[in-house]
């Protein structure tokens, strides 16, 4: 081998290679790609809805069956207002307040046409079952009724009164529907709850209401 | 911030509350027993039959009584307990002409602060002492009504015409108002009979409801004292020891002897 001719093709190595480090050395840094298939993205998401202490505004109406039903004391309007904590994902607690007022109706007697408000407090619990924005739920509970006057207690009705005491017992329970607004706090509802009330001579009464509520 | 916001809620539900503890609750006092009339007397005249509530109230407590007794001495004229700013009264009944012909009934309501009694039989007994021929008067009483055999009337005395009826009766008792000046006229369209009256006066409302059916054929009435006490004065205790037992003065008009 001629070394003269073995010394420049060294030299050329030499000069390829350090031009190829040069050029290299400056470059960015290269990043691997993603090729493979991204997971599916679940939307909305659920477990980015705010959880834990709401409360809830409702409006609707009441309607009595049983010995206060029958048109006795009239279907009314309702307000009510729920204050609970969701213990977990499908389970909570709530407080709930209602009051609706009442026409009675007693044709031939002086208790005919009086205005009379039911004021209902209850403590509940209550089961969700969530599916993206929608929400089914059945909830449940018991606490008192309040009547705004003795009206009740001056009707007759089988041997005795409609009502003995203003305040009685009441317990029952519904289900509903939740629609969530995807603003993380918000979301609105329809519900059904049918309660018993013990002292007004165990009549019922059917709460169907709509809802906002607001979870902090 | 989201702290904030859950005192905010809190202090919205308490406030709520705290309205409805505050909501003027009505209670309803049924009469004993419905008054029940039937046709006409020897004279011709169409029977009566009269029937009453009396209202159950509690005593003042010492520092009601004595803030009674301070506004008493700073006004110069009593002060009663139960005042009629303070007791709203309405009375409801219902007349059902049970009879087989139509026939004509008049309700009448007299009744008694804790002051002084208007009862038509009184008046009526001035009236022929007097040998005066005019009808007493009652102290509030909605026009005659004629009703079909079988059907029934549901009438209201409004807690308006018991304010008008209170004022009247505490001015025949306590300030000398012409009786039947007082009754005809509604104070607020004509004061006649007033004058006496002082404008701090401070009313007493009436704890008695006396209600007298009129009616020339069979009747009947059942009648109920819708009362709403701002300062619960209402006695919810069964026995009698705290109950208030007002004395009232009946009222007897000062008739003049008749001009030979």
């Amino acid at each position: 081998m001629d070394p003269l001719n073995s010394r420049s093709q060294l030299r050329l190595f030499l000069s390829l290679t350090t031009a190829a480090a040069a050029i290299t050395a400056a470059a960015p840094s290269a990043r691997a790609q993603v090729t493979d298939e991204p997971n599916p993205v679940i939307f909305p998401d659920p477990t980015k809805f705010a959880r834990g202490l709401y409360t809830e505004g409702e409006i609707g109406s009441v309607i009595f069956f049983g010995a206060a039903g029958g048109g006795k004391v009239g279907p009314g309007f309702a307000i009510g207002t729920r204050v609970g904590y969701d213990v977990t994902r499908f389970f909570a607690v709530q407080l709930h307040g209602l009051g609706s007022t009442h026409q009675t109706s007693f044709p031939g007697h002086p208790q005919d046409e009086q205005l009379l408000q039911l004021y209902q407090g209850m403590i509940e619990a209550k089961l969700t079952y969530r599916f993206g924005q929608l929400s089914i739920f059945a909830e449940g509970g018991g606490g008192a009724a309040r009547l705004s006057s003795n009206l009740l207690a001056t009707v007759p009705y089988g041997g005795g009164y409609l009502t003995r005491w203003r305040t009685g017992l009441t317990a029952g329970g519904g289900a509903g529907v939740d629609y969530h607004s995807l603003s993380r706090h918000f979301s609105v509802g329809l519900r059904g709850d049918y309660f018993w009330l013990r002292d007004i001579s165990g009549s019922t009464d059917l709460i169907a209401t709509t809802y906002l509520r607001y979870t902090f | 911030m989201q702290r904030s916001t859950t005192w905010l809620a809190a202090g919205a539900l308490l406030a709520l509350a705290g309205g409805c503890s505050a909501l003027n609750e009505p209670i309803y006092i049924a009469a004993p027993a419905a008054l029940d009339v039937m046709g006409t007397d020897m004279s011709g005249a169409p029977n009566r039959v009269m029937g009453g509530v009396v209202l159950r109230f509690r005593k003042p407590n010492p520092a009601e009584q004595m803030q009674l007794d301070t506004d008493t001495q700073r006004l110069g004229f009593k002060v009663p307990w139960l005042k009629r700013d303070r007791i709203h009264l309405e009375l409801l009944y219902t007349v059902s002409n049970v009879d087989t012909d139509d026939g004509t009934f008049t309700v009448a309501v007299d009744g008694a602060s804790e002051v002084v009694k208007y009862d038509e039989t009184t008046i009526a007994a001035a009236f022929a002492a007097a040998d005066v021929k005019t009808a007493p008067l009652a102290l509030m009483a909605p026009p005659p009504r004629t009703l079909g055999a079988g059907q029934n009337y549901q009438g209201t005395l409004r807690e308006d015409d018991f304010i008008e009826g209170e004022l009247d009766l505490d001015a025949m008792g306590r300030w000398m108002a012409p009786f039947a000046a007082v009754l005809i006229n509604r104070s607020d369209v004509n004061p006649v009979g007033l004058d006496m009256v002082p404008p701090n006066v401070v009313i007493p409302a009436m704890q008695e409801i006396d209600v007298t059916l009129i009616a020339e054929k069979h009747m009947t009435c059942e009648f109920m004292v819708r009362v709403r006490s701002d300062d619960d004065q209402l006695l919810d205790e069964s026995g009698d020891a705290n109950l208030f037992v007002p004395t009232p003065v009946v009222y007897v008009p000062n008739i003049p002897p008749p001009t030979p």
